[in-house]
């Protein structure tokens, strides 16, 4: 039985050998011979007489062979030689087909990795679907947070949660035991692991009774800090260590893919400590982060509803003019981390599918048109008696070769591509650094080219050819020949969407970079400086180090004027607070609203003469004011024009955060962006700082503007940086690197969306020749015809152009009208740039029409060149 | 000698068939045992046979097997299967009916 099964299988792949069978005929013929010498031959002759009587050995033996149905095996084996033969034969198409695909899928793949890890990437959490960040939205802070006033109340008496954690957040921090490091420290609530669902991979987490205040301090720390510092030893654990000059016991190692909810680096993590007695009397108390895990089946529109009324009764404790401006926000953890990426990320994923879209196309076309010049093949095999499956089985294998090798191709380009898009990706956009090929993204690869090249594939094979096609007579492939067409038409529209997304980007990066800024960026350098909390303790040794600092760089060859600020324009962190805190003498307060924020920094007298900020009313601030008893200010136009309308800023006393000291104003100075280089200008002022020991603190920004050449001057800026304090840590840029790096994250999403831009149009050129080219080949005939009847070759030239021109109009019509839809979700993504932006439209429509024409144009030329005679005779 | 007839179109699987039926046999037994059975009058063309068993075989009414023949060689011994037998009653059923309506026919006539 076993045998018969073994043999029946064995049979099914590989049936008889060949060898066998001639073995049978062998013996067959032997015996005759046998025969006839037995019937008295002489041993020629039987040889012979058995020859004859058996007819041809040849014959027999492949009508032995076709009396079998052939074997999976052998077919797939025939089919496959069939097809690289077939591939042999036209090196062009095939070298197209699989440049078109590799194209395709590897970019695909390559975004799909970037994106994937954006948008669909597992959180390292148990259960991170019913994980969401909790808080309220003020204008102070695009971010949800909680303040320690409230948060408790919250957490005893919220219903949609399990667990409701907080964290203060991550932040720097010294391990001061032998070898001293900075390091990133993060303090949460107890119940901040469990709520996340995770645990320390080694030890344990810490207790409600550790995180109450003034209990000895146990901290958890990293899996690359364990890795790093203490060699993954495990006699770690309970070992005392010293965190900024505090002793402190480790008692846990998070896991390796331990992730902070913020995506904040965290070496360590420790309990908050807070005293939740005096938090809950605090007015605000402890700004946090707050984090939950939703009960089963609750939504976060059911928790955002069933949160309303401790919304409310945190509402009651905001000051009055703050609370049309408060929002309540649950979001899930996802929404949160991905904030504002996601809207890039989801457009690169469909920009990413356009170009699989017209790669597909113009495989599908590709395809089609070989189908179409094979259709006698197809007759001829069909006529032979191959029956139908046989033929769809043949399409299939070569759809299925070429997609497999264009898969291959195309995953070293994904490869590729990913790596350079992690080197040239900006800081900010998550993850990207840690985004890699994986198995899944193989397969999409796979799944995305075989479905391409089966679908089309299928199409010729699935109708029997004709005997017309036969005889070579049959007007050849029409249906496929209108599929074309309207690939070719599908190609020309994404392509047009693809180029307006990018053109709008590009115009938008383009003014982005090109607004005015409000001060003069060349020739500056900058150089941020953070002052240690061991070595520089006192207000006092940090303005003497400044001090010591500006009489040097002073003296430095090439610098021209020099300041000290406590933060630098055009983006990144400064002071705020909200406008309606600036109280001004002789007005009282205004009852409601915030007005908005205000931003302000501390600057020595020649900030605005080093990045020649204008002053446009008052003046300067002098060397006099410096050393004054009392306070200055200068404030933007926007400022003044905000707090004094209609009124004279100069003189005036403001006291800015309603306490502490009155701050005149002596001058008003020229609007500076300070939002980053897309966000809304906020209104201004800088207070100056004086040679006293209260306007300084420890972080510092130097701002030199000189005549050499900035780079060179930064060298010498580090020299005398270290010559003075050679452990500190410095950031050196010049004033065009920071607005450059501003601009990074518009330049990569203008970039890679102009990068898929032109493959797609370059794929769409291909696919517009080809079917011209095609269509060309197949007129020929016709063409012959009309010239021997007198057509000019003008004639023939335009009537080419004229059907590809029609394909071109026809797709760049439904391109532009789909343009105009999609462009508008990308409005937020824009600068400048309306997502109707006439220009950008315009030269997008005019390039693509161009290279359309252009490559309508080649094979058109080639038709009317076709020497009518040839023509004629064509087939 | 008088030349051997033709054999009557799809008569050569019911012929092969039938000899099977008596024991396993390798393709020139067969020959000989269809050509004596006639008398010399039914000679198969053995370009013919060994198609033929090949195709029965891929249809599952014989099978085969390597044995050694006589005088000590490998030869391919075929054997009717069970199928083979079913196979074999309702072809001798068919070719009775059809050979006894030409009878029938000729003698009318």
């Amino acid at each position: 039985m076993l045998k018969r099964f073994f043999f029946g299988w064995r049979s099914l792949l590989v049936g008889h050998s060949r060898s066998e069978v001639d073995e049978e005929l062998r013996f067959h013929i032997e015996k005759q011979i046998e025969a006839n010498v037995a019937a008295g031959m002489a041993r020629e002759e039987a040889h012979r007489q058995a020859m004859i009587a058996f007819g041809g050995v040849e014959g027999a033996r492949e009508a032995c062979h076709q009396q079998r149905p052939l074997s999976l095996l052998e077919t797939s084996w025939y089919d496959i030689r069939y097809g690289l033969r077939g591939f042999r034969r036209g090196p062009m198409f095939t070298v197209t087909a699989i440049l078109t695909l590799m194209i395709g899928i590897g970019t695909t793949a390559a975004v799909f990795s970037v994106v994937d890890r954006v948008l669909f990437r597992p959180l390292p959490y148990a259960g991170p679907s019913r994980l969401v960040s909790v808080g309220l939205v003020a204008p102070i802070s695009p971010q949800e947070f909680v303040l320690g006033a409230w948060y408790y109340d919250w957490r005893d008496h919220q219903t949609p949660f399990e667990n409701l954690t907080s964290t203060a957040g991550a932040g720097p921090c010294d391990l001061t035991e032998r070898n001293p490091a900075r390091l990133n420290c993060a303090a949460v609530e107890w119940n901040f692991l469990p709520t996340l669902g995770i645990g320390p991979m080694l030890g344990r987490n810490f207790t409600a009774d550790e995180d109450r205040p003034n209990a000895p301090s146990v901290v958890l720390i990293s899996y690359d800090l364990w890795r790093s510092r203490y060699g993954r030893n495990p006699a770690i654990i309970g070992r005392m260590t010293s965190l900024d000059g505090q002793p402190a016991r480790v008692i846990g190692v998070l896991p390796k893919d331990f992730e902070f909810p913020t995506l904040e680096q965290v070496d360590i993590l420790g309990p908050q400590q807070l005293d939740e007695a005096a938090q809950r009397k605090a007015s605000p108390g402890a700004l946090m982060l707050a984090f939950a895990r939703l009960k089963p089946g609750v939504t976060i529109e059911q928790a955002r509803a069933a949160l309303q009324p401790q919304f409310q009764q945190a509402l009651r404790l905001a000051p009055p003019q703050f609370r049309k401006e408060i929002h309540l926000m649950v979001r899930s953890l996802r929404d949160r981390q991905v904030h504002d990426a996601r809207l890039a990320a989801w457009v690169l994923l469909a920009a990413v599918i356009a170009v699989l879209l017209i790669a597909c196309a113009n495989v599908a076309s590709l395809l089609l048109a070989r189908a179409a010049a094979r259709e006698r093949e197809l007759a001829v095999r069909s006529a032979l008696g191959a029956s139908r499956t046989r033929l769809i089985r043949q399409t299939l294998t070569e759809s299925l070769m070429l997609a497999l090798a264009g898969a291959i191709a195309g995953g070293l380009l994904a490869g590729l591509l990913l790596r350079s898009f992690v080197a040239i990706a900006p800081e900010g956009l998550p993850f990207l650094q840690r985004a890699h090929l994986d198995l899944r993204i193989t397969f999409f690869t796979i799944a995305a080219s075989v479905i391409c090249g089966l679908f089309f594939g299928m199409l010729p094979a699935l109708h029997r050819p004709n005997a017309e096609a036969l005889a070579g007579r049959a007007p050849a492939g029409i249906q496929h020949h209108r599929l074309r067409q309207s690939l070719v038409i599908v190609q020309i529209a994404v392509s047009l969407i693809l180029l307006t997304c990018a053109g709008l980007l590009l115009r938008s990066f383009w003014k982005l970079r090109h607004q005015p800024l409000g001060m003069r960026a060349g020739s500056v350098v900058t150089a941020s400086i953070s002052l240690g909390a061991e070595q520089y303790p006192k207000p006092e040794q940090q303005l003497a180090f400044m001090l010591q600092l500006q009489a040097r760089l002073r003296r430095l060859p090439g610098v021209n004027v020099l300041a000290v600020s406590d933060s630098l324009p055009p983006g990144g962190w400064h002071h705020d607070h909200i406008l309606a805190a600036m109280r001004v003498a002789g007005r009282p307060l205004p009852a409601e609203g915030t007005g908005g924020t205000v931003a302000w920094r501390w600057v020595t007298a020649d900030y605005f003469r080093t990045l020649s900020i204008p002053i446009v009313e008052g003046r300067l601030f002098s060397n006099l004011d410096e050393s004054s008893n009392a306070h200055f200010m200068i404030v933007s136009k926007l400022l003044a024009e905000r707090l004094f309308p209609g009124q004279n800023p100069i003189g005036r006393q403001v006291q800015p955060g309603l306490e502490g000291p009155w701050y005149t104003v002596v001058g008003v100075a020229g609007n500076v962006k300070n939002g980053g280089l897309a966000g809304d200008d906020e209104p201004e002022y800088y207070r100056l700082r004086r040679n006293r020991p209260d306007d300084w603190s420890r972080d510092s920004a130097v701002i030199l503007q000189t005549s050499l050449p900035p780079s060179a001057m930064a060298g010498w800026v580090r020299a005398e940086i270290a010559a003075l304090d050679p452990t500190l840590p410095i950031k050196l840029q010049t004033m065009n690197q920071r607005v450059s790096e501003l601009a990074g994250r518009p330049r990569f999403e203008a970039a890679l969306l102009g990068l898929f831009a032109l493959v797609g149009v370059l794929l769409a050129a291909i696919g517009i020749y080809g079917v011209i080219a095609f269509m060309v080949a197949q007129r020929t005939q016709e063409i012959g015809v009309r010239m021997a009847l007198g057509a000019t070759r003008a004639d023939i030239l335009q009537l080419m152009l004229a059907s590809g021109a029609r394909l071109i109009a026809i797709g760049a019509a439904v391109g532009l009208v789909a343009s105009l839809l999609i462009a508008r979700t990308m409005a937020s993504l824009l600068f400048g740039v309306g997502p109707a932006d006439p220009v950008a439209f315009a030269a997008v429509t005019v390039l693509l029409m161009g290279v359309a024409i252009v490559a309508t144009w080649i094979p058109a030329r080639s038709a009317a060149k076709v020497d009518p005679l040839i023509a004629l005779r064509y087939q | 000698m008088p030349q051997p007839s033709e054999l009557l179109q799809g008569t050569l699987d019911l012929l092969i068939l039938r000899t099977l039926a008596l024991e396993p046999m390798h393709g020139w037994g067969i020959s000989q045992r269809i050509q004596q059975g006639s008398k010399d009058v039914l000679q198969v063309g053995q370009g013919s046979l060994y198609p033929a068993l090949h195709r029965l075989e891929a249809k599952g009414w014989i099978r085969s097997q390597w044995a050694t023949s006589d005088n000590n060689r490998r030869a391919r011994f075929y054997s009717l299967t069970r199928a083979g037998k079913k196979r074999l009653e309702t072809e001798l059923a068919h070719w009775q009916r059809i050979s006894g309506a030409i009878a029938l026919i000729l003698e009318r006539i």
